[in-house]
């Protein structure tokens, strides 16, 4: 038995890309005993959305809870806020967010993948999925008008129509993006060193996902049945052709598949979209003051995320409480690590993709 | 030797994230990867502040993110430079008078470079680091303190008082 060496790994480390610290007990090289620590980004949105921003104003802040998925946030929020004050959202609009909240997801999963790459060594390849990543984000340029935060949602419908000429570019850049997510799926799926690295390692079995409330990806690469889009009707997803992505295994390899397999699940509805575009209005006004409560839940590209909000007829909402998927995830993770090698630690912290600006807001 | 010329031909970036949405990150991401490419300037990512030149903070500092900022700057050596990156890093941004952020890093420490933007394209960070390179060719060794803290330095420098002292002013200030 060796001696005890508490190591720690963040707030600043070089494989993460975020300020999460974990706090490693390990002996030789198998760790015994660890604590996380999440609140280093906590800024204090929800207090701020319930005293300092008016109701129209929300959906922009709620935005900036995080980057990577702003579009869940906002849809999340205006959706709710839309149920609670009966608003009928014209079709073009939902059919326009959900376009764009697919780009969106395509951006975030090959985020994920490309990272999990680097961090197990293979830079070319995080270089390529990057390269094939600002196809998207020129897509979603074009669509919005930026490229991050895009601000595209407001309620009552969205904040910029589709024009033909931005749609026939669309579908050129669509076409080559979906050559190249095919040809990422088979780096992924069949690369030999990659496997070697991923498979069977940071498993997390059927049992252990249904237990801890896994969410998003890892709980579908582990086998579980869940997704949101499936679950709760807040997107026309039926109609455009969405298959839900199951895989068994729970490993890191199958984690990234899940993420390519959706990425392709996505490029396709975005042509369904494209396709068949219904003509209207965009955006309906929104009158009164919200009164009541209520909540939705939403599949960002991390997984189910939840948002209620209370209002008591004033134009500041009395309270609005965001449970986001990460949040979800870091039980699990905290349950994997121990007894893992310190070695593998950074590839299956990569592999859940955590967003922890989101989970401290 | 005049190190000066080679100063800027490889300057390596050291990169924080205070209390950001993520938003401008991934644009710095994106900075290193090939469409934007930033290593044509010799510039690498290393997460190493004693090895760095260029410190690019994002994010409004939230207070507990303000110590270890300081710390962060205190490890790299000089000369250096600090950028900016985001609306919010620049003064708050959207976050600005929320309980608990410090609305904007040069609160906490000096900054040379402001790179506005919500989010900062990733153009707006390529000029932003270029002019980094520039400022960085003309600093010299002296040790900048931030604008808040009274302490007097002389030359040889004790890093390690120094942070300490200023990690007190710091709390002092609360
Ligand atoms: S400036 Fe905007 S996009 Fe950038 S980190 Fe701040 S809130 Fe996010």
């Amino acid at each position: 038995m060796g001696k005890r060496i508490t190591v720690p790994f963040g707030s600043q480390h070089v494989a993460l890309p975020e300020p999460v610290r974990f706090v490693f007990q390990t002996e030789n090289e198998k760790i015994v005993d660890v604590e996380v620590d999440v609140g280093y980004v906590h800024r204090g949105i929800e207090k701020a959305c319930a005293t300092k921003f008016k109701y129209m104003q929300v959906g922009y802040v709620v935005a900036r809870v995080c980057g990577l998925c702003a579009i869940s946030h906002t849809l999340g929020y205006v959706t709710a806020l839309e149920r609670l004050m009966g608003v009928e959202v014209p079709k073009r609009a939902l059919y326009l967010r959900l376009l764009v909240s697919e780009l969106d997801r395509i951006h975030s999963h090959l985020l994920a993948m490309g990272h999990t790459a680097e961090v197990a060594g293979y830079e070319n390849l995080f270089m390529q999925t990057f390269r094939h990543r600002e196809l998207v984000m020129e897509m979603l340029e074009l669509l919005t008008g930026n490229r991050v935060q895009f601000d595209f949602a407001c309620p009552g419908g969205v904040n910029r129509d589709l024009t033909p000429e931005v749609e026939k570019v669309l579908r050129e850049k669509l076409k080559v993006l979906e050559e190249k997510a095919l040809w990422l799926r088979d780096v992924y799926e069949n690369d030999f060193s990659l496997t070697l690295r991923w498979k069977g390692t940071g498993v997390v079995t059927e049992e252990m996902a249904k237990e801890m409330n896994v969410v998003g990806p890892p709980a579908r690469a582990a086998g579980l049945k869940t997704d949101v889009r499936a679950e709760f009707d807040y997107l026309p997803f039926k109609e455009v052709g969405y298959r839900m992505v199951v895989l068994k295994g729970g490993s890191i390899y199958e984690r990234n598949l899940v993420r390519a397999l959706e990425v392709l699940n996505s490029i396709e509805m975005c042509w369904n979209i494209l396709d068949g575009l219904p003509e209207g209005d965009i955006k309906v006004p929104v009158k009164g003051l919200p009164e009541g409560e209520m909540f939705v839940r939403i599949e960002a590209p991390r997984g189910e995320l939840f948002y209620y909000i209370r209002g008591s007829k004033k134009l500041i909402l009395d309270r609005v409480r965001i449970r986001v998927p990460t949040f979800a995830n870091i039980p699990v993770m905290k349950e994997l690590f121990v007894g893992m090698d310190y070695a593998d630690v950074p590839a299956t912290v990569i592999s859940f993709d955590p967003c922890l600006s989101c989970t401290a807001r | 030797m005049d190190f000066r010329k080679f100063r800027k031909r490889s300057p390596w970036i050291l990169h924080y994230n205070t209390g950001s949405c993520n938003g401008c990150d991934i644009e710095i991401l994106a900075c290193l990867a090939p469409k934007y490419d930033v290593e044509r300037f010799g510039i690498l990512n290393r997460g190493n502040p004693k090895q760095s030149d260029i410190l690019l903070v994002t994010g409004p500092v939230t207070k507990r993110a303000k110590e270890r900022l300081l710390r962060l700057y205190f490890e790299m050596p000089e000369p250096k430079v600090v950028v900016a990156v985001g609306a919010c890093a620049c003064s708050g941004g959207v976050f600005r008078h929320m309980y608990n952020v410090e609305n904007g890093v040069d609160k906490v420490i000096p900054v040379d470079v402001y790179v506005p933007g919500c989010a900062a394209r990733p153009e707006a960070i390529i000029d932003g680091i270029v002019r980094a390179l520039e400022i960085l060719k003309e600093k010299g060794k002296e040790v900048e303190l931030p604008h808040w803290c009274s302490a007097q330095v002389k030359p040889p420098v004790n890093r390690v008082k120094l942070l300490d002292r200023c990690l007190e002013e710091l709390h002092g200030r609360r």
